[in-house]
């Protein structure tokens, strides 16, 4: 999958993963889990980018002795998600464009 | 490989970041392995799946901008570069006569300073020289029995003498200041290089 495509789908599924509710790096990583595989290497600097961006923010929670960083979505994080969902009506309308082209060549 | 030192391979590496940085992303990675162990994977099971620490240092590295400052000051200690070479050859027809005009400049500074000195030291010879002729020509009219021109001229000689004494003085303080100035920057060139 081309890069930039998959960077901003992967900031996105990382703000889904937390738009319910708090949550952690290892449990947003088990719940993109079934749609897409995230390392942890990969998932570090989306966190920290989406925090600089202000699309979430980080609070430490005492959890068995140790911190835990939980991730909140913030306002700005809910509209970036409304917005890709409008920006994906239009990407689909153009992908059933497409495929009907190749269909028709059949 | 245990969890420590997993981290400390990847703070090692890591190091030219800022402080903040370093902190936030072994605190993050401490915090995936002790969620894993949680969950019932051994510590080094845990450690296993994150990847290498070279991986994950390359990829914190390659993320954070700041990197690229403080990688590129060791090289520079490192010697010239080729193109440097060629741009001096290339613009040697212009900053050797440059060098050149300003190595003549304070060369000439210094002559000027050493011809005061000279003129100083000659002046002291023209002492000298009154206060000898003063005296001889003293001797001589006293002797031709002229003796009111002979005190005239036995003054004007002991004056001399006085003026040599006083100027070789005030010639030799000005001199060792000269020496001083034209020492000036060999000795601060040696400060620098301690």
């Amino acid at each position: 999958m081309d890069i930039q495509l998959k960077r901003g789908l992967l900031d996105v599924c990382v703000l889904a993963a937390i738009q319910d509710t708090d949550s952690y790096g290892y449990q947003i990583i088990k719940d993109m889990k079934p749609y897409v595989s995230i390392s942890e290497s990969t998932l570090y600097p989306i966190l920290r980018r989406l925090e600089a961006a202000e699309l979430l923010t980080v609070h430490a929670v005492e959890h068995n002795g140790r911190l835990r960083k939980y991730y909140h979505i913030t306002e700005a994080g809910r509209a970036r998600i409304a917005a890709f969902a409008e920006e994906w009506k239009e990407i689909m309308s153009i992908y059933q464009f497409v495929v009907r082209g190749e269909q028709k060549h059949e | 490989m245990n969890k420590q030192q997993f981290l400390a391979a990847i703070r090692q590496r890591i190091g030219s970041l800022p402080q903040q940085d370093i902190d936030r992303s072994i605190d993050f990675y401490a915090e995936m392995i002790d969620d894993r162990i949680e969950e019932g994977l051994s510590e080094e099971e845990a450690v296993a799946a994150m990847g290498t620490p070279e991986e994950i240092a390359a990829q914190i590295l390659s993320e954070n901008p700041r990197t690229q400052r403080p990688a590129a000051a060791p090289k520079s200690a490192r010697g010239l570069k080729a193109w440097e070479i060629v741009l001096l050859i290339i613009g040697s027809p212009l900053w050797v006569p440059l060098l050149l005009a300003a190595a003549i400049i304070v060369l000439s500074l210094y002559i000027v300073l050493w011809s005061v000195i000279i003129v100083l030291y000659a002046a002291d010879l023209c002492f000298v020289a009154g206060a000898i002729s003063g005296i001889f020509g003293a001797t001589v009219l006293f002797c031709t029995g002229q003796a009111a021109q002979a005190l005239l001229f036995l003054g004007a000689g002991i004056t001399c003498i006085g003026l040599t004494v006083l100027w070789f003085v005030l010639s030799t303080a000005a001199a060792k200041g000269v020496w001083l100035l034209t020492k000036l920057p060999f000795t601060h060139r040696k400060g620098d290089a301690q």
